[in-house]
């Protein structure tokens, strides 16, 4: 298994949740792989690409079939497809592996320019997750039926959930360090790991997970991203020799003109 | 101040960081720089590796007690983390993925030392005496149970 890697052009997202019903992202997100073709970008979707947890059969199954082709596409291209494991797709392992067009790996250690990007879904930092794995499936999966009921009920579900970790995270030692340290709602494990990880030579650490989406400064002269959730508010991070950058993922909505989803993507990279 | 599990150590082009033979059991990350890996051959020096920033060295020493088998030198200036014997399960605990690629690393350097012994047996170049101790050590293994511990 081939786990350090050298890209130059490399973009990043994670939390697409293909399947999920709440993933609603379906236009965005093929324009978002057609931008990286035409662009010669390799791919990494670092964890949960594809719901199994909390999936409609017949979602999934649109989702993916508008997707697989253009995965294709880069490999035909000679781009490559990266696919790190997350929580939700840890039992499709296999499945994709057998795809023979992503490369399915745990983690990434991409070498770009003159920096070391490690590239991780971050479930590992994930306290109810490691520590009460059976818990944290019987939430998953009680999600999953919340949203067949509606997605209200998921979010309110979703926020109760929320609303408990921070209780007992604020009755844990209050952290020190100032806000440029943390990304917003996320729970300071995810960000204390990223600078143990990055420790071990690594100028950028880049998690998904936790659907927060942010950068924090870690260490003397690294930085921890995470991209977010697909399902919300679709983030993704562009490497280009060396440099990384997070950027949101512009709506065609959003462009008061009719302009194409490359243009305003484009535009929203300083390259229009 | 030291961290009770790890901590960082400097070392300028040229500064030795372990010596062979030595006794020391703590294993380096390089987190900034360049070391050259040698080893003492009738009496010379042979460099037979460069290691840089995310690789590691002095494992060996820190899993099995044992001596250093190799000499390792700081090309240009070299920041390394500095892993005790005592904190590296506590290490692992809290990055996980550290275990993995420790485990990629030793699988790599085993299958190239396969290689390279099968490029020595089938040219015909491996001195008797090795090619002996190579027999006696396949002989032995057989009386070894499967956790590695003689009969």
């Amino acid at each position: 298994m081939k786990t350090t890697i050298s890209e130059s052009r490399l973009l990043v997202v994670s939390d697409v949740h293909l399947g999920n019903r709440l993933f609603r992202a379906r236009q965005p997100f093929i324009e978002f792989l057609k931008y990286a073709l035409e662009h010669r970008f390799s791919l990494c979707i670092n964890g949960d690409g594809v719901d199994i947890m909390q999936t409609s059969i017949m979602q999934i199954s649109r989702d993916l079939a508008a997707s697989t082709i253009l995965l294709q596409k880069f490999v035909r291209q000679g781009l490559k497809v990266y696919y790190v494991v997350g929580n939700h797709d840890i039992v499709l392992e296999h499945f994709l592996d057998d795809w023979e067009i992503i490369r399915v790996v745990p983690f990434l250690n991409v070498v770009s320019g003159d920096s070391r990007i490690r590239i991780e879904h971050g479930h590992l930092y994930d306290d109810m997750f490691v520590r009460f794995p059976r818990i944290y499936e019987a939430l998953t999966l009680l999600g999953g039926l919340a949203l067949r009921i509606h997605p209200r009920v998921y979010h309110a579900l979703d926020r109760s959930k929320e609303f408990l970790l921070s209780l007992r995270r604020s009755a844990k030692a209050t952290v020190e360090g100032n806000e440029a340290d943390f990304i917003p709602g996320e729970a300071p494990a995810f960000r204390d790991a990223a600078e143990r990880v990055s420790r071990r030579g690594f100028d950028y650490v880049i998690f998904g997970h936790t659907h927060k989406i942010g950068s924090a400064r870690i260490g003397k002269a690294a930085m921890y991203l995470n991209t977010g959730s697909w399902m919300f508010r679709p983030h993704y991070v562009e490497i280009v020799d060396g440099d990384v950058d997070l950027k949101p993922v512009v709506s065609r909505d959003a462009g008061l003109v009719r302009e194409s989803w490359t243009t305003l993507m484009e535009r929203e990279a300083g390259r229009g | 101040m030291r961290s009770p599990t790890d901590y960082e150590e400097t070392y300028d082009p040229g500064d030795i960081i372990v010596r062979e033979g030595d006794e020391s059991r703590e294993m380096f990350v390089i987190q900034e720089g360049e070391v050259v890996v040698t080893k003492e051959v009738g009496g010379e020096d042979i460099e037979f590796a460069r290691l840089g920033r995310g690789s590691f060295f002095g494992e060996m020493s820190l899993l099995e007690s044992m001596p250093r088998n190799a000499t390792v030198r700081a090309a240009i200036k070299t920041k390394l983390l500095v892993i005790k014997p005592g904190s590296l399960l506590l290490t692992i605990r809290r990055d996980p993925t550290f275990a993995f690629e420790m485990l990629q690393h030793m699988s790599r350097r085993i299958r190239d030392i396969d290689e390279r012994l099968v490029e020595l047996m089938t040219s015909g170049k491996m001195p008797k005496e090795m090619s002996d101790r190579i027999e006696r050590l396949r002989a032995t293994s057989e009386y070894r149970t499967l956790d590695g511990v003689d009969e």
